[in-house]
Formats: C-alpha cells, structure tokens, sequence
C-alpha cells in the first residue's frame, strides 16, 4: 500500500475548511500549520481571477526530510506516509531547511519538528484524514496510489494528462497530486509575495519555533 | 520561466499563512566559521612540519590548544543550535547514516578526542608520537571540515548550495583561515620561508574562493530560476547584496592584495593585517551564502 492525496484545483473554493479541520484533529499550535490554502490573484482589474491551492506535506517517495533527519524521527511507514517521532526529534531544524515545499515547521510548544502526517492516527483506525472530511466539495481525494481501483487511482486514470505535482524537478517523487493546477498555483516564484500583502494581516514572516 | 511570466499574469499572493523566517541563525555562521579554524590550523601544522620543521617546534602545543578550542566553540553553538540541545545524546544513540549531522557529530567528537590527544602529547614534549598522531588528525579534519557542505548539499530545497562548489569552498575556508591563524599564532617564531608558505597558501586559498563565488554569481542563474531568484538579494541594493561585496573584498581581495604587498616589503604587520581581514572578511561570506537561500519562499 502507497497512501497518496490528489486536490482538484478546480474544485477547491477555498473555503479553508480543511485548514482548520486539520487544526483541529492535530492540535496544531498557534503560527503554524500543517495544512493551509494559499489565495493567489491574476489579472488586473476587472479581468481577475483567484486560485486556491491546499500546500501540505508531499509524502514524498524520495523524501529529502527522511534523509537528512540524523536521528531517524522522520520516517517512512509500512503505507507510505513520512512520519514524524517528535519524543526523538532533536530540533537541528535540518529537515526545515531540507523540505522543497516548506511543509515542515518547529513546534513551538514542544520544539520539535512536525508537519502533515496524512493523519496517520486516523489512517491506522481505517478513518479518512481529517481535511477529506471536511472538505465541502471533496476536491481531496485520498487512497492506495497501487489499488487501481481506488478513488485516487481512477481520478489519476480519468485526468491523467492533466495531473501535476509540485517542483518535479527536485527529483523527491511526492505523492501528492494536483489537478487542475497552473504555474500560478504550484510555483511559488511565478507569483509575487508583497511584504505585509495579506487580506486580514501584515505579518509576512515569524520566527522559527518562537525564538532565536 | 516563472520569472518571465509575471508581468503578463501580474500574479500576487492575497492570502497565506506568515512563513517562516531564518531557519539556521548566525549560531551556524559562528559553527561554520570555527570549524574551518578548528581544522584549518590542523592543516597547516601538519604542512609546516614538513616543509619548515624548524619553525614549528614550539607551535605543536599552542596548535593543537587553538584547534581545540574552536573545535569546542564549532560543538557549543551546533549545540545552541538546537530547538531540543538536552537531546544531542540522540545522534550517537540513533544514528541515521543517510544524514551528513549524523557523519558529522561522529567524526568531529573523534577528532575532539585526536585533539585532546596531541594536546597532552605537546605537552609531554613527546613530539614523535605527536607526529604520528598528527597524521590521523589531518586526515580526520579533512571529513570534518567537509560534512557542512554535505549537509548543505542534502538540503534539496536550497538550489545555490551544490555539493561540488560548498566542498571546495570549505576546504579552501579551512585553508585560508587556517593559514591566517598559524600566521597570527606563530608570529616572530616562524622563519621567513614559512611566512612566505603561510602567505602562499593565504593568497591562493583567497583566489580560488573568490573565483568559486564570481563563477556562482555570473552563471548560477543560466542553470536555474531558483538560483537566479536567490542570487538576486546579493545584486541590487539590498543589505545582502553590501554584505557580500565587503565579506568578499575583506576575505579575498584585500589580503590578496596586502600578500602581495607583504611578500615586496618583507613587512610581518601587513601580513598579520592580511590574517585578520581574513578570518573577519571569512565570517561575513559564510554568513551571506547561509541566509540567501532562506530569504526564497518555498511555497
């Protein structure tokens, strides 16, 4: 079994109930986030238009965050899933810099690493992740990328000339699909990222793991 | 090709969680730049001791006490470094060796232990034996002077870092710093022609560092947009951009120059002066090429 997420782009209304649903299930302190939708504008007035893309972990086959981890916190499960042990994590912070997707941040309450795990705790009692679940117009489909007869695996088949994953080019094989995604949605230098740019705040940027 | 774009698409993030900052501070500045002393000192003794074995008979003891002591400053901010430092214990315990920190914490705690070693044995004036041991040492700081890089190289998110230029880059920081340390440490003890052989390596190891960073500079962006996107915070005006300038003409360019100056005037200041820009203009580099990469969004 290879567990792997696909997001429909297309779908997605960023509605950010994934986001907190995720929140939620995995207690994820405040300033950081395992799961989180980016909002990218195009255009110019009037001709506009908004893209939402969920950025999580992408479990990669060839994961750069397993690699570098000199105490093997980070590891892969038996279904594919790049784990995380934080009663072993050291904190080095390596797996941070490692991470092509700055998916992974520094807990500042137990000053650990932690990212998106596919809710592994869920997967193990044969429940969905908690962003599937929640997610209003199931633009997050998750399965066995070796079933072909899972959902995953049909929708892969079905848009097969139209799947995408992120950075292709760093060779770490993820298993996280997109569908429906442009250069706007999956790379992050073919946007611009104002200082202070954001709808409802102007912090950019802040600290790792609360100091330093 | 995404740079090219944005001004058609006139793309601009709305909305997104606030991203991380500088992950890996100035602490790992401070490990970079006392590792390359810590092992560069190693170096030069072992090269003195065979070419001007003379000038070197009362600099085993204060070497092997210098190395020592950055080597331990390198292992306190490594340490400080960490988000969980009660934890170290970990690496020796559960070892992964995929991992270049893993490589590195082994071999730098033996070669804390080689240093003890020929410290005790400076002392006893056993300097046989110190010679000997001296050999594994050398051989041993050459792995530790090369692990960062490794390190470097295995952060697949940060494009500039390539395992090729990082390697050579650090053993010609542990050359130049080492050889500005000797410089500095063995002062009036050292004979001329060892002066000249300090500078030699000095002058050189400034040179080919200097040639290293140009090269990146210039065709770095003709291999990959990311590299281009980073290289971008040093050209400009930014603060980066003034840091890099005065880190390369106060490691290499200027000593280069008072080298030369030094080597015509047979003058032992100018060639101190030339071993601390460098050792100063070393920290301020290192510290550039460490914060670029993380300055790039991720995602």
């Amino acid at each position: 079994m290879q567990l792997g997420f696909l997001v429909d782009l297309h779908l997605c209304m960023g509605c950010k109930g994934c986001e907190i649903a995720c929140k939620v299930e995995n207690e994820v302190p405040l300033s950081t986030w395992r799961l989180r939708v980016k909002y990218v504008d195009v255009g110019t007035f009037p001709e506009t238009k908004r893209t939402f893309t969920p950025l999580r972990c992408n479990h990669c086959e060839n994961a750069p965050c397993e690699r570098i981890c000199p105490v093997s916190a980070l590891h892969y499960l038996e279904n594919g899933i790049v784990n995380i042990d934080k009663e072993r994590c050291i904190g080095c912070a390596g797996c941070v810099m490692a991470c092509p997707y700055g998916a992974i941040y520094i807990d500042p309450q137990t000053q650990t690493a932690d990212k998106c795990t596919y809710c592994a705790h869920r997967v193990a009692s044969s429940m969905m992740p908690a962003c599937v679940v929640a997610c209003p117009v199931q633009a997050n489909i998750f399965g066995d990328l070796e079933d072909p007869t899972s959902n995953i695996s049909k929708y892969i088949q079905v848009n097969q000339s139209n799947i995408q994953v992120r950075k292709p080019e760093k060779g770490t094989n993820p298993h996280h699909f997109y569908v429906n995604g442009g250069n706007v949605a999956l790379n992050p230098l073919a946007s611009h990222r104002i200082e202070g740019h954001s709808l409802f705040n102007k912090i950019t940027t802040l600290p790792v793991g609360g100091h330093h | 090709m995404a740079h090219e774009i944005l001004a058609a698409t006139n793309a601009v993030v709305t909305l997104d969680v606030a991203l991380p900052g500088i992950v890996w501070p100035w602490l790992v500045t401070v490990n970079m730049w006392a590792k390359s002393i810590g092992t560069g000192v190693i170096l030069m003794l072992f090269m003195l001791i065979r070419m001007h074995p003379d000038s070197v008979k009362n600099l085993r003891l204060p070497t092997a006490v210098v190395a020592f002591i950055f080597i331990n400053i390198f292992l306190l901010f490594t340490l400080a470094d960490l988000h969980q430092p009660f934890r170290m214990w970990h690496i020796f315990v559960y070892s992964s060796f995929s991992s270049a920190i893993a490589w590195g914490s082994l071999m730098a705690t033996v070669f804390l232990g080689l240093l003890v070693i020929l410290a005790f044995l400076a002392y006893k004036k056993n300097n046989e034996t110190f010679d000997k041991v001296l050999v594994w040492t050398t051989i041993l700081a050459i792995p530790v002077t090369l692990y960062t890089a490794a390190l470097m190289a295995q952060c697949t998110a940060r494009e500039l870092w390539q395992m090729p230029t990082e390697a050579a880059q650090m053993i010609l920081a542990a050359t130049l710093s080492g050889s500005a340390a000797m410089i500095l440490l063995g002062g009036s003890k050292l004979s001329d022609e060892a002066k000249n052989t300090l500078g030699v390596v000095l002058g050189l190891s400034a040179l080919m560092a200097f040639i290293i960073y140009m090269s990146e500079y210039i065709f770095g962006p003709m291999k990959a947009e990311e590299v281009a996107a980073v290289l971008d915070y040093i050209k400009g005006d930014g603060p980066y951009a003034v840091m890099f300038w005065l880190g390369q003409w106060i490691a290499y360019l200027l000593p280069m120059l008072l080298i030369l100056l030094s080597r015509a005037s047979k003058s032992e200041s100018i060639l101190k002066l030339a071993a601390i820009l460098a050792l100063v203009g070393l920290a301020i580099v290192k510290h550039v090429w460490l914060m670029i990469p993380q300055l790039l969004p991720m995602s």
